[in-house]
């Protein structure tokens, strides 16, 4: 009886399914609504209005910027929530967290991680201040920084990485996406526009250009130290979870 | 500039060719030590013939030094994965694959 619901549901859910897909627009068509409205201002005018070589980065960071807040805040919300859920770590309690896997990791491991992971840091820091010429951006630097910080933790501990990336660092800088866009945004109203726009009608004309880099500059590298805390915490959070499920033996 | 593409599309079908086999390999293999054999080829071979042919069709330029680094850091990385997932699967006994009719002391019976 469960089985023949189930399969019903999941008939019915296939049928609404491909319905959908049977009324959706044709691929490739010039006509479908996402290429008829705002997509060819962005294509035609972005590298003139947001001074962004990059067409995508002027998309998200300039036209769509508080579409881009909301998200920097979803992240935000999502490490509010997992530090609701299991707290921060206490290195106190974690303080004699060794290697504890049954197999050490070998020196090899640990020379390559220790030389690696300067360049894979060096390497975000590029995606992220490059970000206006080139694909990549804040939310992909973070992600990298935050990548290396868990092979680091993965063979180090978490005493040694949070020796690296104190709690006091991660806690004032977890908001540097949010707080910097609402700076670049107060920027905006005391320069005479409206809330992040990046052109500032009270400057000259001539400085625009440098400002709206400089501005969206600025977004990038909170997004980028903001993204990279969230994931940092979020992952110290865990590890400290799955150390009170598994006691040492 | 014809013979350069050539011997790049040379190191290229090189490179497919190493990762075709490194990845039947992983399906087709019996156990997770003869896995990691092919498997590490891709990497090696593989990929780094394929960064050599895009070597040789780029040319000198910054695009080469950028080319080289990638290399450089797929080999140490890869060969540092291997060996990680080498060793920790024999210090923690991971049985390997013996032919059904061996017996324990490895003669055929």
């Amino acid at each position: 009886m469960k089985k023949v619901v189930a399969l019903l549901f999941i008939v019915a859910l296939a049928v609404l399914l491909l319905y959908v897909v049977a009324n959706m627009p044709p691929m490739g068509d010039p006509e479908n609504p996402t290429a008829t409205h705002v997509i060819s201002r962005y294509l035609e005018r972005a590298e003139e209005e947001t001074h962004t070589e990059n067409v995508v980065t002027g998309v998200i960071l300039n036209y769509r910027g508080y579409d881009t807040m909301g998200e920097v805040t979803v992240i935000f919300c999502a490490l509010a929530g997992v530090l609701a859920v299991l707290g921060r770590e206490r290195r106190g309690v974690i303080h004699a967290f060794v290697d504890r896997s049954e197999v050490p990791s070998s020196v090899i491991v640990k020379t390559m991680v220790r030389f690696v992971v300067p360049f894979i840091i060096l390497f975000s820091v590029y995606t992220i201040l490059h970000g206006e010429t080139s694909p990549g951006g804040g939310f992909q630097g973070g992600a990298i920084i935050g990548g290396s910080m868990i092979i680091f933790t993965t063979i180090f501990g978490l005493y040694e990485s949070s020796r690296r990336i104190p709690l006091k660092v991660r806690a004032s800088l977890e908001g540097a996406a949010v707080m910097g866009f609402f700076l670049v945004g107060a920027l905006g109203l005391l320069g005479g526009g409206n809330f992040l726009t990046y052109a500032w009608p009270r400057v000259a004309r001539s400085l625009q250009p440098s400002l709206v880099v400089w501005l969206t500059v600025l977004v990038e590298v909170g997004v980028g130290l903001g993204g990279a805390m969230v994931l940092i915490s979020i992952l110290f959070a865990m590890i400290r979870e799955e150390e009170e499920i598994a006691p040492a033996p | 500039m014809a013979a350069r593409d050539i011997v790049a599309a040379v190191f290229c079908c090189i490179g497919t060719f190493f990762f075709i086999i490194g990845t039947t390999g992983l399906i087709r293999m019996p156990d997770l030590f003869t896995r990691l054999h092919p498997s590490t080829k891709c990497d090696t071979l593989g990929a780094c013939s394929v960064i050599l042919g895009m070597a040789v069709h780029n040319g000198w330029s910054w695009d080469l030094l950028k080319l080289v680094f990638i290399m450089c850091f797929l080999l140490l990385s890869s060969a540092t994965c291997g060996h990680a997932i080498g060793r920790s699967a024999l210090r923690r006994n991971i049985p390997y694959w013996k032919k059904k009719e061996e017996t324990e002391d490895g003669h055929g019976a």
